[in-house]
């Protein structure tokens, strides 16, 4: 599947997401739903099995919150181009396996949002949609070419106003800027809140990866909705604020510094982790 | 067999000429020595600039290349009338380069065979939206400001029929309305594109402005302009003073007269200005408007008029319409008929490579993906070669 580095990746497991009812603690936990064999058709088996662990999960005093109506038999779609351009004759026997495995299982549908553009990226897709107000689509993806229109415009008159030497390190693509802003942002460590003989603790606790994504394209969305002049527009905004957290400053990368530093503060409290 | 050798070498003397005019107008500049080295590389890549960047010299053979318009040129031909996209390139790329297209090249060869004895003809640059009306229109004025016509050039006349905020009674006829905003913005780019025909056309009647103010019998068109551009209550009035004097004088033949009006159609349309009694005012009611439609009839020689008419800020008019049937209305078409139309369509492939080769050689295709033919194919399905839909994905990738 391209753009694979979200780590949603294709496991043949349904991952359902529980939330205990006294705390505020996330558990993941993943059922194998491979025991349950019953004799009836595909899609009245995927509801029984859902009701079943819904049921059981109750019983444990547990809810799901997010879930997919796709049982675990089913594969994601292939979106690349270029695996359907090779020609059969150039596959090796794994490929050729692989193919007519892939006649015999059933495939998700692809999402409307996923392309088989060449120009796809699935950072920005991802930071569109979190941008995204009421299901305005439209309205976040042209705030997002505009917003790198913006990036790409000022770096040409940053490049045409430096000198001949400077002009090897202006950077003028504003994807990598983009890409390279927000790993800049991205934080290493995170604190969570943990209870403990009644109290809430903040305990530093090491993130996952797509936690510190998602964490840095929110400070980003939010510092440029609320900290903008009334009459500025978030195209100008967005593109000011990634062009500083490129270059390692501004108020994204302050954020990401203070959370360090209550996590660095808050260093005795590590303990409280279990996991 | 002495003859068949003498019949393939001059087959292939004749198959040279081909090969050069591929190169465009750099071709005779290389010696014919190195030209083997040269001719297979250079045929792979499309040729997007050329040297000519005399409108006059433009032919056949410049199709899909750019041409460079100096900037301090560009200040004087064109203080208002680039469309705003085309002003932010040319920010960006700190140069102002224009593609010599078809319909662009017709007019000219009509412009450069009119008659000027004859009543000034019309043209009427029609097509779709984002095809390249305007950009047409400012090559064709950039030619006749060279060949030192003069230019009366209105950049959108949709802006003189909406979102007027101040709507003055007529001094002049009660009847009518005054602009006195949008007047003086004109008059000052007018006078900046036009300074050295204003001290040589001399006023053929005297103009009373108020009980002190009057211009006299003779006095320069510079002083019916500054009075325009000072009093901001009499600039309409100066606007049509400066459009009947230009129509008077032009058939003398003292001077040569282009008139340009971007979205003519807006003369006929309708306003969406309202009195103060809510009721909705036409468009011959308001000076400016009725002071152009005189300038845009055919009964004044000297000169030439070029029209385009756009959907693009038009009102009350469906999205898809650009014929100059649908977009005139029957009185606009009736009394602009008869004109000559020239379509303006989307690229065809050669401009298309142009277009991308030019923005590759600025670096503004920064994207990994955009040079590669993969880029170029989905580019070429995303816009389907409208110019202005590539300009707009390009922008961004």
């Amino acid at each position: 599947m391209r753009g694979d580095g979200w780590g949603e990746g294709s496991p043949n497991r349904a991952f359902i997401m529980f939330r205990l009812l006294q705390g505020k603690v996330l558990f993941f936990t993943s059922l194998s739903l491979d025991y349950f064999h019953l004799k009836h058709s595909a899609c009245a088996k995927q509801s029984l099995l859902l009701e079943y662990t819904v049921k059981i999960l109750k019983l444990c005093g547990l809810t799901q919150v997010r879930w997919s109506r796709y049982g675990p038999e089913y594969q994601d779609p292939q979106i690349d181009k270029e695996y359907y351009r090779k020609p059969l004759a150039q596959l090796t026997e794994e490929e050729t396996y692989e193919r007519e495995l892939r006649k015999t299982q059933v495939i998700k549908a692809a999402p409307a949002t996923k392309t088989s553009s060449v120009f796809e990226d699935p950072v920005i897709s991802k930071f569109t949609n979190m941008m995204m107000k009421g299901g305005n689509k439209i309205l976040a993806r042209s705030l997002m070419t505009q917003t790198l229109e913006a990036v790409k415009r000022k770096q040409f008159e940053k490049y045409h106003a430096a000198s001949a030497e400077e002009q090897a390190t202006v950077e003028r693509n504003p994807y990598t800027i983009f890409h390279q802003a927000l790993k800049n942002c991205e934080p290493v460590i995170g604190l969570v809140p943990i209870l403990k003989g009644g109290h809430f603790y903040q305990v530093p606790v090491p993130l996952a990866e797509r936690r510190r994504r998602f964490l840095a394209m929110k400070w980003m969305i939010t510092e440029c909705r609320e900290k903008k002049p009334r009459r500025m527009l978030m195209p100008e905004k967005l593109s000011q604020e990634l062009l500083e957290a490129f270059c390692n400053r501004g108020p994204v990368i302050k954020r990401k510094h203070d959370m360090h530093k209550m996590a660095e503060a808050n260093r005795a409290l590590a303990h409280y982790r279990w996991w | 067999m002495l003859k068949g050798m003498t019949r393939l070498v001059s087959r292939v003397h004749k198959l040279d000429p081909g090969r050069f005019s591929h190169l465009g107008t750099q071709a005779p500049q290389c010696p014919v020595a190195h030209l083997d080295n040269q001719v297979p590389t250079e045929r792979t890549r499309a040729i997007s600039r050329t040297l000519e960047n005399d409108p006059a010299k433009h032919g056949e053979q410049h199709v899909g290349q750019h041409y460079n318009i100096s900037i301090q040129e560009l200040k004087t031909v064109f203080p208002h009338g680039l469309p705003p996209r085309f002003v932010m390139q040319v920010k960006t790329f700190n140069e102002a380069c224009l593609m010599v297209r078809k319909p662009a090249l017709e007019l000219l060869h009509y412009l450069k065979n009119t008659n000027f004895a004859h009543p000034a003809v019309r043209y009427v640059l029609y097509g779709e939206k984002g095809t390249g009306k305007t950009l047409s229109l400012c090559h064709i004025i950039h030619f006749c400001a060279k060949q030192d016509w003069l230019i009366l050039h209105i950049p959108d006349a949709h802006l003189w029929v909406k979102n007027c905020r101040d709507l003055l009674q007529s001094t002049y006829n009660k009847q009518r309305f005054d602009q006195p905003l949008e007047a003086s913005i004109w008059l000052k780019n007018f006078k900046t594109a036009n300074e050295r025909f204003l001290s040589q056309i001399k006023v053929q009647d005297k103009y009373v402005w108020n009980k002190r103010e009057s211009t006299e019998k003779g006095s320069p068109l510079a002083e019916v302009v500054e009075q325009g551009i000072m009093r901001v209550r009499n600039a309409t009035d100066a606007v049509g003073i400066v459009l009947k004097e230009l129509k008077r004088q032009s058939s003398l033949g003292v001077f040569r007269l282009l008139v340009a009006v971007d979205g003519v159609n807006a003369l006929w349309g309708r306003t969406t200005l309202k009195r103060e009694d809510k009721s909705p005012i036409t468009p011959e009611e308001l000076a400016l408007i009725y002071n152009l439609r005189k300038m845009v009839k055919n009964d004044w020689q000297g000169g030439a008029i070029v029209l385009t008419v756009s959907q693009t800020g038009s009102l009350f008019k469906p999205r898809k319409a650009y014929l100059p049937q649908e977009l005139l209305g029957k009185e606009g078409f009736d009394t602009l008929d008869p004109f000559i139309p020239i379509l303006v369509s989307n690229y065809n492939p050669k401009e298309f490579e142009g277009c991308i080769q030019y923005y590759l050689e600025n670096n503004w295709l920064q994207h990994e993906k955009a040079h590669t033919e993969e880029g170029k194919k989905e580019l070429l399905f995303l816009s389907n070669r409208n110019p202005g839909l590539l300009e707009r994905l390009c922008a961004y990738l």
